[in-house]
């Protein structure tokens, strides 16, 4: 999960840049944070429109690809610094990359308020229809007296705070989570429409003239396309296999792996077992149908909503687990978008696997055990499950 | 007759705020000589370490100090205080603070509805921290909506009912400011107190 981190003073030195520095150092095993700075940032005025300056655009670059946005704000007079006003009244003039953001709130203050007013006037700002940016209520982290926070180290001393602020951060993984889905049209509306399913379109590799339905499509653009079989060899980027060797290869990765193209047609799956052994079931004669095809209808705005996501390049893999297969196996489901060497989006690499042995496998080599009764300790990938798998389990 | 200093909340150069304190300006020029001060030259506050403030902001600093009280008037971005304005009492609470024990009326003009009441209580909430401690003048809430129709060629306000209303606190302010100063000169422990007052404070 990839978040903005807003320092929101513009002083050589802040207490509220190690804050962030400190989230973004102790919790990146949950989130990738990338501190921003913005003493560069010119006063607002609406008569000087510097909405396509570098540094306006950068940060607006920035908010717009992050999952989420924590702001630290100092408090000054009560209120939150000119900089941060400014910033925020450059985010809402011309350009609104906070619309529809989730945003967390955090503080450090010398005093012992630790910015307890400046945070709820940034909430006020942030709720402005300009700015229109969803802030998670509740767990307000104010950090008071913060000249004694900290070690030489730039740790927070004290392990309470450390552990507070834990928890407001996977909160707000969660909160990311539920707002994705709320927010997004695609949470509620029928999205079937947004993608081609039943792959009437054509692109480049698209081998026109066969019924795409056809149980024996593969063999008749096989002969379509005079590919090549068996012991022909294949020159890849980097090296050289047979047919056969690649199948093999193939056949040996330790997931089940499905090939659709950009036209959403089913194009490939390393067929080695039957359906009814496989985690994703497949059947050969499915090879070469439109994705509307291989899905029931209800999911249809489901499956939509995952390829737009790694169309868009919103996402470059959306998972799910799908927890159909007992207590002995966690399934996984990741759809990894395929794209060339310039981005463009090619497909679908959907592979499903168990990853319960790899767990185990870990658990026993490192000695390690997995403590249960902490649920906050697996939030992050919990709940990302669990609101995407509305969307997507039934893919 | 009092001297008066209003402080215009915008840095743009449109503002019906402007037109809002040259209508006071002229209004009750019977009253009070009242001078404009325009923010939109002051450089954007940036906590330097010398705690030195810009000629800019010392020039305001030093009319305020010699002034029986201060206007400012607002408009409202994103349910606040613009930063420019922001940004000068961060400046005055971070060098100077000029507005210690100082009477403040604040008037404010926006373009929609609600006429800046949003920003005007915010406003009153900074100028009551500790390194800022004006003394604001309570229950005088004076709110222009939908400003861009409220003023005819003239500058003048077309609405008689806020005219009066104006007038009204106006005349307040002016009883205000005597009460205060002697107020404030009764109790002269604050001025001692306040500028020992940062938020580096330990």
């Amino acid at each position: 999960m990839k978040l903005v981190g807003i320092v929101g003073s513009n002083a050589e030195f802040s207490y509220n840049r190690l804050l962030l520095n400190f989230i973004a150092k102790n919790f990146k095993k949950l989130i990738d944070v990338e501190v921003l700075d913005i003493k560069d940032v010119p006063m607002f005025n609406q008569s000087d429109d510097q909405t396509n300056s570098e540094v306006i655009q950068n940060l607006n670059k920035k908010i717009v690809e992050a999952d989420g946005v924590i702001i630290a704000t100092p408090e000054y007079n009560h209120s939150i610094p000119s900089a941060l006003q400014s910033v925020l009244e450059w985010l809402s003039f011309k350009i609104h990359p906070l619309d529809g953001k989730p945003v967390m709130i955090v503080g450090a203050s010398y005093d012992v308020q630790g910015s307890s007013r400046s945070q709820l006037h940034l909430r006020q700002v942030l709720d402005a229809p300009g700015v229109n940016a969803v802030v998670m209520p509740g767990n307000e982290f104010l950090l008071g007296e913060v000249y004694d926070a900290f070690d030489e180290n730039e740790n927070l001393k004290d392990a309470q705070t450390a552990q507070f602020l834990e928890t407001c951060i996977k909160k707000f993984i969660r909160f990311i989570n539920v707002v994705n889905v709320l927010q997004s049209p695609e949470g509620m509306k029928d999205l079937s429409d947004a993608e081609d399913l039943y792959a009437t379109g054509a692109i480049d590799t698209t081998v026109e003239g066969i019924d795409m339905s056809a149980d024996d499509w593969l063999e008749q653009a096989a002969e379509a396309t005079q590919a090549v079989e068996g012991n022909t060899y294949v020159k890849l980027n980097r090296g050289l296999l047979t047919v056969n060797q690649l199948n093999y290869f193939l056949n040996s990765m330790p997931a089940e792996l499905t090939y659709a193209d950009s036209n959403n047609q089913f194009l490939y799956y390393n067929h080695h077992m039957e359906k009814e052994d496989m985690l994703a079931g497949r059947r050969p004669e499915q090879v070469g149908s439109p994705l509307a095809e291989c899905h029931p209808e209800r999911v249809f705005s489901s499956v939509s909503w995952v390829i737009q996501q790694l169309r868009s390049g919103k996402q470059d893999v959306v998972r799910t687990q799908v927890p159909t297969h007992g207590p002995d196996k966690f399934v996984v489901h990741s759809y990894q978008a395929v794209r060339d060497d310039n981005g463009n989006y090619l497909g679908i690499n959907e592979y499903v696997q168990d990853i319960q042995p790899v767990i185990d496998w870990y658990l026993e080599q490192t000695g390690q055990q997995l403590t249960g009764g902490d649920v906050d300790a697996v939030s992050g990938a919990t709940s990302k499950v669990d609101t995407v798998s509305g969307a997507t389990a039934k893919a | 007759m009092k001297n008066f200093i209003s402080i215009l909340g915008s840095n743009s150069d449109y503002s019906t705020n402007r037109l809002l304190l040259q209508f006071i300006q002229k209004h009750f020029k019977d009253q009070a000589n009242i001078e404009i001060f325009e923010i939109k030259n002051l450089p954007a506050f940036n906590k330097p370490e010398d705690r030195k403030a810009p000629h800019e902001v010392q020039e305001l600093a030093d009319k305020i100090r010699e002034a029986d009280g201060v206007i400012i008037s607002s408009p409202e971005y994103n349910h606040s205080v613009p930063a420019a304005l922001k940004s000068t009492l961060e400046w005055l609470s971070y060098t100077n603070q000029a507005l210690i024990d100082k009477p403040v009326m604040l008037t404010g003009a926006s373009y929609g509805k609600l006429g800046s009441s949003r920003a005007q209580s915010h406003l009153r909430q900074m100028l009551d921290a500790p390194e800022l401690k004006a003394r604001i003048m309570p229950s005088s809430e004076f709110l222009i909506g939908y400003s861009l129709q409220a003023f005819d060629d003239n500058g003048n306000l077309t609405d008689q009912r806020k005219i009066e209303a104006l007038e009204r606190i106006f005349n307040d302010f002016v009883h205000f400011v005597d009460i205060t100063n002697q107020l404030v000169n009764a109790n002269e422990s604050h001025q001692k107190q306040a500028p020992s007052y940062s938020w580096e404070a330990k």
